[in-house]
C-alpha cells in the first residue's frame, strides 16, 4: 500500500513538472495566438462593414475627393523620385549580370519583367503605406482619443461611412494610378542609366523591353497595387480606429500599422504571384 | 413626472475594473439636471451610456420613453440625432473651421434645413458665446476657453431633446462661465429640453439646475433638490453639495 502511494506521488510530481515545461512555453505562444487572431478578425470585421457601407453608395463626396487628393496627388512625388531611382538600380543589377555573360539584348527584357512584376508595385506600396498609412493611423487614432469619432456617432454619422469608406476608395485607386506611374518612371530610370552608366545603346534596352512581351506582367503588378491599397486602408484605419492611451497609444498603432501593413503587402504579393503563374 | 432618459441597474467593467456599480438613474422630462461627485466617480461614464456611446454590460438604458437596443445601429442613429452633446475632452473636428463645426449638427443631420437658416442659427449661437467674429478660424488657432465655447455652441444649436453638457466651464473665467451657464439657462427656458450638466461648480449649478444627483465610486448615492441634499443623511452628499470651502 506505501509503495502505491510512494509511486503515485512520484507520478505526481513528474505529471507537473510535464505540466510546467509544456505550459510555460506554450502560454505566450497561445496568447500570441489568440492576439494575431483578434487583429486578423478585427481587420475582417471592418472589411464587412466598410462593403456593407459602400452599399448603396452613399458615403461622403467631399471627404472622398479631399482623400484622393491628399492620398494619391501629394504622394506623386516620392513615388515618383523613388520608382525612378529602383528602376536605374534594377538596370545597373541586371546589366552587370547580362554583360558578363553576353546577353545585353536581354536588359530591357529582364529589368522590365522585374520593375513591372515585382520590384515597382512592391516597393511603391510600402513607400504608400509608409507615408500614407502610417498618416491615415495617426489621424483617426487622434480622432479617437480626442473622442472626435464619438461625436460623429453621436450626431448620427456612421464614422465607416463618413472616415473610413472615402480613405479606403482613395487609397485602392490612388495606389493603382501610382503604381501605373511609378512603373513609368522606374522605366525611364532603367533607359537613362542604360545609356549613361552601362554604355549600352538606349534602343537595345527598349527592343528587349517591347520585345519581351511583358503586358501579363505589368497587369500583374497593377492587381497588385490595387490589392495593396485595399490591405494598406483597412489595416491603418483598423489601427486608428483602435487607438487606446493617448498620445502614447497613437505612437503605438502607428507602428503597428506600418508593421502589419508591410506583411500585409508581402503576404498578399506572394498569394498573387503564386495564383497569377 | 415623466423621464426623458433612464439608466436602470447599470454596471460596466471597463480592463477589469468595476466602473459603473449599478447605476440607476432618472431624468426627469423637461428639466435641468446636475450630475456632481469627486474626480474619477463615473460622471462621464454616465454621461456617455446616456449618449449611447457606451454600451453597459448589465442593466437597462431607457431614452424618450423607449429602451435602447445596443445592436441596432439604426435606432441608435433616431436616438443620438435627438441628443446634443459637449464632450469633456470637446472633440471638435479640426479638419473643419469653427463656423462649419456649429454647423455640423445641422447640416450632418436627419434632417435638411436650407443655408441660410442654419447660417442664421450659427451666428446667433456664436453671438450667444462671444465668438462672432471668429466663424472663418480653424479650430487650433483657438485658445482653450474658445475652444470649450465653440463646443458648448455646437452641442447647443440643435434642437435636441436632450442637452448633455460634460464641464462646459471648465478652464473659463468667471464672466465668460455666468454667461455659458445664462445660455443654457436661456435654451432650457425657450425651448423646454430636458438637460444635463457636469460640473464643480456647485453655485453656479444650483442658480440653473432644478434636480441634483450625486455620484461616488461608480454609484449614483443621491437623487433629489440641492435643499434635500444639503440635509441628507449621507455626509458624502452633504459635503459634496454643501458650502464650497468644505467640498473636497
Amino acid at each position: 500500500m506505501n509503495g502505491l502511494r510512494k509511486n503515485a506521488g512520484v507520478l505526481r510530481r513528474v505529471l507537473d513538472l510535464l505540466d510546467h515545461a509544456i505550459a510555460l512555453p506554450a502560454r505566450p505562444l497561445g496568447r500570441g495566438v489568440l492576439h494575431a487572431c483578434e487583429i486578423v478578425g478585427g481587420m475582417s470585421v471592418l472589411q464587412i462593414d466598410i462593403l456593407r457601407a459602400m452599399v448603396p453608395p452613399s458615403f461622403d463626396y467631399d471627404e472622398t475627393l479631399s482623400q484622393l487628393h491628399k492620398v494619391g496627388v501629394r504622394s506623386l512625388p516620392v513615388v515618383t523620385l523613388t520608382a525612378f531611382f529602383v528602376g536605374a538600380l534594377m538596370l545597373i543589377q541586371t546589366g552587370n549580370f547580362v554583360r558578363s555573360t553576353g546577353a545585353t539584348a536581354m536588359v530591357g527584357w529582364a529589368t522590365g519583367l522585374s520593375i513591372f512584376a515585382e520590384v515597382g508595385p512592391v516597393l511603391i506600396g510600402l513607400m504608400f503605406s509608409g507615408r500614407v498609412g502610417a498618416n491615415n493611423t495617426a489621424e483617426l487614432g487622434t480622432m479617437t482619443i480626442t473622442e472626435q469619432v464619438d461625436a460623429l456617432r453621436v450626431l448620427g454619422i456612421d464614422p465607416i461611412r463618413y472616415l473610413v469608406v472615402p480613405r479606403f476608395i482613395s487609397m485602392i485607386l490612388m495606389l493603382f494610378l501610382l503604381t501605373c506611374i511609378g512603373d513609368l518612371c522606374a522605366i525611364i530610370g532603367a533607359a537613362l542609366a542604360c545609356q549613361a552608366i552601362l554604355g549600352i545603346d538606349i534602343r537595345v534596352f527598349w527592343q528587349g523591353l517591347v520585345q519581351g512581351h511583358l503586358l501579363g506582367e505589368f497587369v500583374m503588378g497593377l492587381v497588385k497595387g490595387t490589392l495593396f491599397g485595399g490591405a494598406v486602408a483597412i489595416v491603418s484605419c483598423h489601427w486608428g480606429l483602435r487607438v487606446q492611451g493617448g498620445a502614447v497609444g497613437v505612437g503605438r498603432s502607428v507602428n503597428n500599422s506600418v508593421v502589419t501593413s508591410a506583411i500585409a503587402i508581402f503576404v498578399v504579393n506572394f498569394l498573387v504571384t503564386t495564383l497569377w503563374m | 413626472m415623466e423621464a426623458a432618459a433612464e439608466l436602470q441597474s447599470i454596471v460596466k467593467t471597463l480592463s477589469g475594473t468595476r466602473v459603473l456599480e449599478g447605476v440607476s438613474l432618472s431624468l426627469a422630462r423637461g428639466r435641468v439636471h446636475a450630475l456632481v461627485g469627486p474626480g474619477g466617480s463615473g460622471k462621464t461614464l454616465i454621461l456617455k451610456t446616456l449618449c449611447t456611446l457606451l454600451p453597459p454590460d448589465d442593466g437597462k438604458v431607457v431614452l424618450f420613453g423607449e429602451q435602447v437596443n445596443f445592436d441596432d445601429q439604426d435606432g441608435l442613429r433616431h436616438l443620438r440625432s435627438r441628443i446634443g452633446v459637449q464632450f469633456q475632452n470637446l472633440a471638435l473636428f479640426d479638419f473643419l473651421a469653427v463656423r462649419d463645426n456649429v454647423a455640423f449638427p445641422l447640416e450632418a443631420g436627419t434632417s435638411v434645413r436650407p443655408k441660410v437658416e442654419v447660417d442664421g442659427l450659427v451666428q446667433s449661437i456664436l453671438d450667444d458665446v462671444r465668438l462672432h467674429d471668429s466663424g472663418t478660424l480653424e479650430i487650433q488657432e483657438l485658445s482653450g476657453g474658445m475652444q470649450r465655447r465653440v463646443a458648448v455652441a455646437r452641442a447647443a444649436v440643435s434642437d435636441a431633446d436632450l442637452l448633455v453638457f460634460d464641464d462646459p466651464s471648465g478652464g473659463l473665467d468667471p464672466v465668460t462661465t455666468s454667461r455659458i451657464f445664462a445660455l443654457i439657462a436661456g435654451i432650457h427656458a425657450s425651448r423646454g429640453n430636458t438637460v444635463i450638466i457636469v460640473s464643480h461648480d456647485i453655485d453656479r449649478l444650483a442658480r440653473v439646475c432644478s434636480d441634483f444627483h450625486v455620484v461616488d465610486s461608480g454609484q449614483v448615492i443621491f437623487s433629489g433638490t440641492l435643499a434635500d441634499g444639503r440635509v441628507h443623511p449621507d455626509m458624502r452628499v452633504r459635503t459634496f453639495l454643501d458650502v464650497p470651502d468644505e467640498r473636497p
